[in-house]
Order: structure tokens, then C-alpha cells, then sequence
């Protein structure tokens, strides 16, 4: 049990079982049905590929803040050449994520530039080139028999868009896991000098983790326009916040070199457990967005590097212990 | 501005290698912006009245959130995610109010949108926490609590309170004067003020303004206070010339102004920079922009040529030293 509690990966899931609970007891057993279940995990194949794409940056102390914008490309290209062959469509909007994240990744590291920076100006250009490639429209995506293909549920709640996502997760998790570069991207993360001068190539590592990061938020994107039956050059700001919330309640932590996929999943299940849950039962939309930003306002400050100061200083001052 | 000649004076005798650097940087940047003012020069119909007019009010909103941003960029905080939610919440509390009379809508829009911005600043400043997820986290509960309040729909001007706001002086549009009023005396505040000089210390090193006797998060709340300040200024010209509040108004303005902070030359790490050099990102973005038009550019094509211009720009600050 204590070395459950010791898991970082660990704490999303038992932060999950204590929500389903929760939701229970507010809306009785009519929630736990199969289809509430095929809409969470449907929210996962959406939400999670990003998460997953940003939680990694977070692992190696960047903050890679295009891949909305990734996301949002790849659904126009893979909507626009897939009409033929939609795994052709898909390969190309992997490709588009590849060359988008080696290129800032290699501007961050070679420049020595903050991440946030260069990929703010990587995701206005993406979506300057989706405005540009959709004339300013809602793509329609012929292939309705594809759509229906990756959203069809198997043995009731399990969709082929819902498969790849946790495909991406099992490989992202076995890179960390169980291969040499898992423990140097952790390395890389929670110091970069030591860990090169320790003789890991952090820079290369860096780049590494922004080309998978593409690539993954490329595939997000890419099934999600597909599923829709649609693309649109729109900025996903909204992406982006639910997305990072996932990737720290996942146990990801703000400084780096601490965080594991399986955690992030748990995340990523936390928010659209939260998010189906709460439609099941009945709450409006907006209740959802405000826990959101509450957990992240609390992790924001739990993480802060002055916290364990201002608590002195509070006891201190109101309580009156001194040493 | 002399502020800043002295600051790259000081760093340019550190080394010959840092002064080569800066050189090449800006005369790249000389080189772009003589480039642009030609090419706009050339271009048929830049210069008629309506082109530039047009040009002024596009602007204003943008460069008002800008203003504000730069505070928060100059105290070292990168930028607000929450800003443009913080100010279409703030057209809906203008509009709310005005039944109350002008002065009361006016003091409480800028209250709140201080109180609000001016929060998450204390929470960035005084737990040394991470400003983007704060910010973030600012958005969504900004966005959620206002939905619940207007359940999603708009709030329209009744009455003629604000008609004051929508005027234009002669040819010269109404916000555009809102603008230079604010441009003045944000570059005012800080060129001249404790807490302006303070904002530069703190976010060129928040060590070294620990060690000048102050507390850098007090000067944080500042910058985020400040910043509410201006965007509450683009909020109440927002609403009055659209006469209405919406949750919509400010989507996505945030991008726009720290594109704007940018381009104007003000460094993302913090501490160096002016409200000045965002007017001047601000007007070369709306010169660019204007000139694609004219030209016969699809504004597609500019949503894609201010994406690159930003992320050449910040190629631009390329560390010096290590």
C-alpha cells in the first residue's frame, strides 16, 4: 500500500476511484452505463494523444504549447489527402508533427531558447498555415464510412480511435520504462547539466521527445477530424488548458524529469471521467471548467517554489511558532 | 529609452562577443522595419484616409491588452493565458453596470479586472508559481463562473451612456485615442515610478531585487494589476463600440498582444523591453497586415505570415551567453 502511495503514477487513479465513487452517490447507479463509459473513453482518444504529447515535453522541463496547434493542422491535411487512402492521409499528418516538432525542438536546443517562446510562434504558424490551407473554412470529409469505422464500438465501449490512443500510451510507457532512453529523458529532465555531463546527449533527447510529441498530437488530430467528419482551421485554446491539467494531475510535476505515460492516462481519465460524469448527473457544462481550473490553480501553487517559505512565514506570524 | 540604451551600453562592454550579437540582431530588425515602411509606401491606396483610419481602430483593442501584457512579460512572467477571458469578462461587467450610471461601471470594470488579474499575480509572485498553468487555471475558472452567471449569452447596451466612448475626435477614431492615452502613461508608469523601475529588476533577476531590499512579488502584483488595469481600458472600448459584453469579445486576444510585445523587441524572458517598443510591434503587425490586404493577400495568408514573423522574431533573442 505505501509504496502505491509512493507512486506518483499511482495518484491519478486513486484521485479517479474517489470521483466514481462521488459521482455515484450523486447520481446513483443509472450513470454506470455502458454508453457513459464508450463517451469517456471517447473523450480519452481525444484528449489523451495531446495530453500525452504535452506531458512528455513537461518530462524534460519544456512546455510544448503548438501541439494544439499540431493537432489542429493535422486534422486539415490528413481531411485533405485522406479522401483517398485515409491511411495516406494519416501518415501525412504524422509526417507534418515530425517536421514541426524537429524543427522547434531544434531552434529551442540549438538557439538555447525558451520553449514557450518558440512554440508560441510555432503555434500561431501552424494555425496560420491551416487558415491558409482551408481558406478560412469547415473542411467536410467524405469518407463517412471511415468515420463510422474508428468510432464503431466493439464489445460495446471500445472504439479502434479509442485503440490507438492507448496504443500511443503503451509505447510512450515502454520508451520510459523499458528502454535506455527512458531513464536519460528522466535524467535530462530533472538536470540537464549533470545528466550531460553523466554523458547523456540531452540535446538530442530534447529534440527527440518534441519530434514524438508532433507525432502524437499529429495522430490526435488526425482521428479526431476523421471521427467529426470535418476539420477547421480554428485556435484550440480550449485544448490546451484541459490537456495540461491532465498531464499534472497525471503526476507530471511543472520542474521536470518526474512523470510517466500510465500517470498522465490516469490524468487524462480523471478529467473526462469528471467531464461525462457530471453531464451523466446532470451538472451544467460549466461546473466541469471550474474544477478544472481550481485543480490546476492548487497544483499550480503546490508547486510553487516558494510555498514551504510562505507557510513559515504564515505560522510565524499567525501562530506563533517560532523553530 | 535611455533606460534601455544604458542597459545594452553596460552589457556590450561585458564582451565584444555579446556586442557583435546585439549588432546583427538589430540590424536585422532596422533592416525589416525600412523594408516594411517602403513597401507599405509603394503600395496604392496605403496612404488614403480610409486605409489608415481603419488601420488605427483595428489596432487599438489589440494594443491596449499588448500594454498590459508587457507588464507582465517585463516582470519575468512569459504571458497571461487569462487575459483575454479576464476582458470579455470585464465588457460583460461594464455592460451589467451601466444602468447604474457611467462612473459606476466604469471604476468597477477596472476594480474587477485588476482584483482578477491582480490575484493570479499574487499567487505567481508570492508562491513563486509556475504563470502559465496559473494563468491557465485563471482562464478556466474565469470562463466557467461567467458562464454561469450569463449562461452563455450575450449582454446588450440599452441605453446612450457609453455613446461618449464610440465618438471619434474629427477624422481620428475614438479608441485610437484611448490608445495613445494609455501607451503615455503606461510608458509613464514605467519610465518614472518605483514600482515601473521595479518591474525591470525583477524580471531581469528577482534574486538581485531580493537583495536590493524589496520583495519581488509585491512588484508582480503590481505588474498584474497594471495589466488588468489596461485590459479593462480595451474592455470598456470594446463593449462600447460592439454595444454589447460577451464571453466572446476578447477570445483569443491574448495571442495577438504577446505577438505584439514580440515583435516590438521585448524580450520573453523579461526585463528588457518598453511599452513603446509594443506600440511599435503593434503598428508594424497592423502596417504588415494592412499592406497584405492592399496587395491582394487573402487574410489567411496573414494569419500564416504573422505566425512566422513571430517565431523569426524570437529566433531573434537567441542567448547571448550561455
Amino acid at each position: 500500500m505505501d509504496k502505491i502511495l509512493k507512486n506518483r503514477a499511482a495518484h491519478p487513479f486513486i484521485l479517479l476511484v474517489f470521483i466514481i465513487i462521488l459521482i455515484g452517490i450523486l447520481g446513483g447507479e443509472r450513470v454506470f452505463t455502458a454508453s457513459t463509459l464508450f463517451s469517456v473513453f471517447q473523450q480519452f482518444a481525444t484528449l489523451g494523444p495531446v495530453s500525452l504529447a504535452l506531458g512528455m515535453t513537461m518530462i524534460v522541463r519544456h512546455f510544448d504549447i503548438s501541439v494544439a496547434g499540431v493537432m489542429g493542422l493535422a486534422g486539415c491535411v490528413a481531411v485533405l489527402l485522406g479522401a483517398e487512402s485515409p491511411l495516406f492521409g494519416i501518415a501525412a499528418a504524422m509526417c507534418l508533427g515530425l517536421v514541426s516538432g524537429a524543427v522547434q525542438g531544434t531552434i529551442i536546443v540549438k538557439l538555447k531558447l525558451s520553449s514557450i517562446g518558440v512554440t508560441l510562434g510555432g503555434l500561431l504558424t501552424l494555425i496560420g498555415l491551416a487558415y491558409v490551407l482551408t481558406g478560412n473554412q469547415e473542411l467536410g470529409y467524405a469518407r463517412f464510412d471511415i468515420s463510422a469505422y474508428i468510432d464503431k464500438p466493439h464489445s460495446d465501449f471500445v472504439s479502434i480511435r479509442f485503440l490507438s490512443a492507448l496504443f500511443i500510451f503503451f509505447i510512450a510507457s515502454i520508451l520510459i520504462s523499458w528502454t535506455r532512453y527512458g531513464r536519460d529523458i528522466l535524467a535530462s529532465g530533472s538536470n540537464p547539466k549533470a545528466a550531460s555531463i553523466a554523458g547523456v546527449r540531452v540535446e538530442a533527447i530534447v529534440i527527440g521527445i518534441f519530434i514524438i510529441s508532433g507525432v502524437f498530437s499529429a495522430l490526435g488530430g488526425a482521428l479526431l477530424s476523421y471521427s467529426l467528419a470535418a476539420a477547421s482551421p480554428v485556435a484550440l485554446s480550449n485544448i490546451l488548458v484541459p490537456a495540461a491539467a491532465a498531464a499534472i494531475i497525471g503526476g507530471v510535476s511543472l520542474g521536470g524529469g518526474n512523470g510517466h505515460p500510465i500517470g498522465i492516462a490516469g490524468g487524462v481519465l480523471v478529467i473526462c471521467v469528471l467531464q461525462s460524469g457530471l453531464t451523466a448527473i446532470g451538472v451544467e457544462p460549466f461546473v466541469h471548467d471550474i474544477a478544472m481550473g481550481g485543480v490546476l490553480l492548487l497544483v499550480g501553487i503546490l508547486n510553487g517554489g516558494d510555498l514551504v517559505r510562505r507557510i513559515n512565514d504564515f505560522k510565524r506570524k499567525f501562530i506563533g511558532v517560532s523553530q | 529609452m535611455s533606460q534601455n540604451l544604458e542597459i545594452q551600453k553596460e552589457s556590450s562592454q561585458k564582451s565584444f562577443n555579446l556586442m557583435k550579437s546585439i549588432k546583427v540582431a538589430d540590424i536585422i530588425r532596422l533592416t525589416v522595419i525600412i523594408s516594411l515602411l517602403a513597401f507599405a509606401l509603394t503600395t496604392p491606396g496605403f496612404l488614403s484616409s480610409l486605409s489608415i483610419r481603419s488601420l488605427l481602430s483595428t489596432m487599438s483593442f489589440v494594443e491596449c491588452v499588448a500594454v498590459g501584457m508587457t507588464f507582465i512579460t517585463l516582470s519575468g512572467n512569459i504571458m497571461s493565458f487569462s487575459i483575454g477571458a479576464g476582458l470579455s469578462a470585464a465588457t460583460i461587467i461594464f455592460v451589467a453596470l451601466l444602468p447604474y450610471g457611467l462612473f459606476t461601471a466604469l471604476v468597477a470594470t477596472v476594480i474587477f479586472s485588476a482584483v482578477i488579474n491582480g490575484i493570479q499575480g499574487w499567487i505567481i509572485g508570492y508562491f513563486r508559481a509556475n504563470p502559465i498553468i496559473v494563468s491557465m487555471a485563471g482562464y478556466s475558472l474565469i470562463i466557467g463562473i461567467m458562464t454561469y452567471f450569463t449562461q452563455g449569452r450575450g449582454l446588450y447596451i440599452q441605453g446612450s451612456e457609453a455613446a461618449f466612448f464610440k465618438q471619434n475626435l474629427g477624422p481620428i477614431p475614438g479608441p485610437f485615442i484611448g490608445l495613445v492615452l494609455a501607451v503615455i502613461v503606461a510608458q509613464l508608469i514605467l519610465t518614472y515610478t518605483r514600482v515601473g523601475k521595479r518591474i525591470y529588476l525583477t524580471g531581469s533577476n528577482s534574486k538581485a531585487a531580493l537583495a536590493a531590499g524589496f520583495e519581488p512579488w509585491k512588484t508582480i502584483v503590481w505588474a498584474y494589476v497594471l495589466s488588468g488595469v489596461f485590459a479593462a481600458i480595451a474592455a470598456i472600448l470594446m463593449a462600447s463600440r460592439y454595444s454589447s459584453g460577451d464571453l466572446q469579445h476578447g477570445i483569443g486576444l491574448e495571442f495577438g498582444a504577446i505577438s505584439a510585445v514580440l515583435v516590438g523587441g521585448t524580450l520573453i524572458q523579461g526585463g528588457k523591453g518598453s511599452v513603446l517598443h509594443t506600440l511599435l510591434g503593434t503598428l508594424l503587425i497592423a502596417i504588415f497586415q494592412a499592406v497584405l490586404v492592399l496587395r491582394g493577400f487573402s487574410t489567411e495568408i496573414q494569419q500564416l505570415a504573422l505566425g512566422v514573423v513571430v517565431l523569426v522574431v524570437i529566433m531573434l533573442q537567441w542567448k547571448k551567453d550561455k
